[in-house]
């Protein structure tokens, strides 16, 4: 008798022919989470099996498993013979001494001697005559035995299901680029594209020494939380400085931002690009500040052409940050430190611009010249 | 790197450091242990405690607890002393004097708080008003951290204590022990004290009280320091701090000469076009506090820092806090509390330190009203 945690997954048995690729990527980023603790993962036909890990473990591993996209649920549960004295024996193990209860059985293993049913009815009959403050309830019970007999003489029984994150495998939906910048919002939108199995790379924009180490720290903090999900352990900066200086000394103040936005949208592509992702991620929520009006989003968009998705736009700033609480992100991105400085914020931001304003503006910087400085001041941090 | 932030900490006194740590290193055992080596560890204990007394008060009318800081010793001071009727202190208060005031309002003691003068010391009028018969503890800091500026806080002791003699009078002098010429006068009850200010390591301070002062302490158990600071000592701290101060104190006044001259020198070395003045003229030679008009102190101090000059600042750049608090009691406007720089000496700063520091720093701001 051996403590595992069973692994179920979600939307993979949709897959059809691309099944086995879903697996392999999923079996992959369990193992990826479970680096530096002793186990062996085990594929059973439609769940993963974690067995051999020192004991007490399991609550570690249950922990990482639970935010592993493409799980639906896992169940830390006993593997033992399908002897019926071996199936009892872990029953006894994970049953309640008292209350009301039933015995769910499933036969994988189809000539197994006895039906599904039959086996509840006998399981559930010892650990009745054996506890008598048991009560067998088999409409609302609260709580449920799960028998699984599975082929090869194997069993295995537990006691409950934990939801899973559900979603796809993260690799299994391309490569984005997600523009990430200290605040709530952004970890959250890379969160919600790992989810649908987008493998989300990281790009920061500072403008040290306008901002300060401290904008970088957190940054970094907030990266290596959302990699306990995306499973990507990078993040490029890159300086606009430069850009922010250019952009007020020549530009209309209340366009600022606006233009400001344009550059780092051409040097996310151009990143992109260079690197194999195929879209722009971005935490923007229609309407939330002056930047994130219809105009300011296609001032934005109009010097791109990958796409540029906006899993938040949607979405209440309360739901949000709801939902960065659920990720662990929230108590970080509140630090007060700023990714963007107040000096070069103008008194009224554009709510509204004009596109061919922003563009006559934008005719008194060289664009090309700036972009290409910005690439060069691009910092690729492993953590 | 030309470290001008001696007010913030200074680099540590590594001959200081080498003597406390071979003994600390040797006599490890528990200054509470009832053998011999730990009665060598209690000697050499009290033998710091009594240097540093010694250096600030007279042993008959004033003893010497160790902390793990100026915070501590802020805060236990205030704790013990203020627990009903009333308690003063400035606008101009570090925050581990302000904070500690705000805990109070919420243990039901009314906080009375005077203001100060343009260059940060104390309106010590206002403060004499606001004591009255009820006012439990009166809280005045010697030197203010942010400007520089002195409280002559043996006349404001005295004159409190002759309004009410019941009354308990404490002063932060972290910015000012080892630093100025200073003796604790009869009227002081109780004095903060810190190591890492003047050469010590970090998380090592002192309180020093008046003798009959009879205070509760902020942390119990074994019974440490007379019962006043349970836990158990730290040797090792309370060694350095000492042999620090004993290098401070030795050449306290010619320090203070040196550093007068240095202050003076930045001073005449920045554009006068580009910074305003903050710290008084007579103030701890210590500190230069200016503002660039219009810029971001935090900003120029990053430009500096990348420069290869460390400074202070007076503000924080965020939307949500963004000026000192203390700064603008003085009452400055935002054009130059946005852009505070404060400059803090040590005797071991050059004179080319100086000038090649201003130099940077009007080069710094003048980038900046450039760039933004």
């Amino acid at each position: 008798m051996e403590k595992v945690i069973i692994i179920r997954y979600s939307e993979i048995h949709l897959k059809g022919k691309n099944r086995g690729y879903f697996e392999r990527v999923f079996h992959v980023n369990l193992e990826k989470s479970l680096k530096g603790l002793r186990h062996e993962l085990h594929r059973l036909s439609g769940r993963w099996l974690v067995e051999k890990f020192e004991a007490g473990m399991e609550e570690e591993i249950a922990e990482r498993i639970s935010r592993v996209f493409g799980v639906h649920s896992y169940s830390v549960g006993l593997l033992v013979g399908s002897g019926m004295d071996d199936i009892f024996e872990g029953v006894r193990r994970v049953a309640p001494s008292a209350g009301t209860f039933k015995v769910e059985t499933h036969r994988a293993y189809k000539n197994y001697p006895l039906t599904s049913m039959e086996v509840s009815a006998q399981i559930g009959g010892r650990l009745l005559s054996e506890r008598p403050a048991l009560q067998v309830d088999v409409h609302e019970p609260q709580s449920t035995v799960y028998i699984d007999i599975r082929e090869n003489g194997r069993a295995l029984v537990f006691g409950s299901f934990e939801a899973g994150v559900g979603g796809m495998p993260v690799g299994t939906s391309g490569k984005g680029l997600l523009m990430i910048s200290g605040g709530i919002d952004s970890p959250v939108a890379g969160y919600m594209m790992a989810k649908r199995g987008m493998q989300v790379e990281l790009l920061h924009f500072h403008s040290y020494p306008y901002t300060n180490e401290g904008a970088k720290q957190k940054v970094i903090a907030l990266a290596e939380q959302l990699s306990r999900y995306t499973l990507v352990t990078r993040l490029t900066t890159v300086s606009v400085t430069h850009i922010q200086e250019e952009i007020h000394a020549k530009c209309a103040a209340e366009l600022n931002v606006t233009l400001l936005r344009r550059f780092m949208f051409r040097i996310a592509e151009r990143f992109a690009r260079q690197n194999e992702m195929k879209c722009l991620v971005t935490g923007e929520s229609l309407g939330q500040v002056a930047s994130q009006t219809i105009e300011g989003l296609t001032s934005s968009n109009a010097v791109v052409t990958l796409p540029v998705l906006r899993p938040l736009i949607g979405f209440d700033k309360d739901e949000i940050i709801e939902r960065a609480k659920k990720i662990g992100t929230y108590e970080t991105s509140v630090l007060p430190f700023e990714d963007c400085c107040t000096v070069f914020l103008p008194e009224f931001p554009a709510t509204r611009p004009k596109l061919a304003f922003i563009e006559e503006e934008e005719r008194k910087l060289d664009v090309e010249a700036l972009v290409e400085e910005a690439m060069g001041t691009a910092e690729t941090i492993e953590f | 790197m030309i470290y001008l932030d001696n007010a913030a900490t200074t680099r540590p006194d590594g001959s200081a450091f080498a003597r406390a740590a071979s003994f600390a290193n040797e006599c490890f055992y528990n200054p509470s242990a009832r053998y011999g080596g730990g009665f060598s560890a209690a000697a050499a204990l009290n033998e710091a405690r009594g240097s540093l007394l010694s250096r600030i008060a007279d042993a008959a009318k004033y003893e010497l607890v160790f902390t793990s800081g100026g915070t501590e010793s802020d805060n236990f001071a205030i704790f013990s002393a203020a627990r009903r009727g009333n308690a003063v202190t400035t606008a101009g208060e570090h925050a581990a004097v302000e904070r500690p005031f705000s805990e109070l309002k919420n243990r039901g003691v009314e906080v009375r708080i005077a203001p100060v003068n343009r260059d940060g010391s104390a309106d010590a009028a206002a403060l004499l008003s606001l004591v009255d018969e009820k006012t439990a503890l009166v809280s005045v800091m010697h030197v203010n951290n942010e400007t520089g500026a002195v409280n002559d806080i043996s006349a404001i002791a005295r004159a409190v204590k002759a309004k009410n003699p019941r009354c308990v009078v404490h002063s932060d002098g972290v910015q000012a022990f080892g630093k100025l010429p200073f003796r604790m006068t009869n009227e002081i009850d109780l004095y903060s004290l810190s190591a890492h200010k003047i050469g010590g390591i970090k998380g090592v301070g002192a309180l020093v009280k008046r003798r009959t002062l009879a205070l509760s302490p902020l942390l119990c158990g074994g019974g440490q320091e007379g019962t006043l600071r349970s836990g158990t000592e730290n040797l090792l701290g309370a060694l350095d701090f000492a042999y620090a101060a004993e290098g401070v104190f030795a050449s306290l006044s010619s320090r203070f000469e040196r550093v007068r001259a240095l202050q003076a020198r930045l001073w005449g070395e920045l554009d006068a076009n580009l910074f305003t003045r903050i710290s008084p003229e007579n103030g701890s030679p210590y500190i230069l506090t200016v503002a660039a008009a219009g810029t971001r102190g935090e900003v120029i101090q990053r430009m500096l820092w990348e420069m290869g000059v460390a400074v202070g600042t007076g503000s924080a750049c965020s939307s949500k806090k963004p000026y000192s608090r203390v700064l603008e009691a003085c009452g400055y406007g935002k054009e130059l509390l946005g852009g505070v720089l404060r400059f803090s000496f040590s005797a071991k700063n050059t004179e080319e330190e100086i000038v090649e520091a201003a130099r940077l720093a009007n080069e710094a701001v003048r980038e900046f009203q450039q760039k933004v």
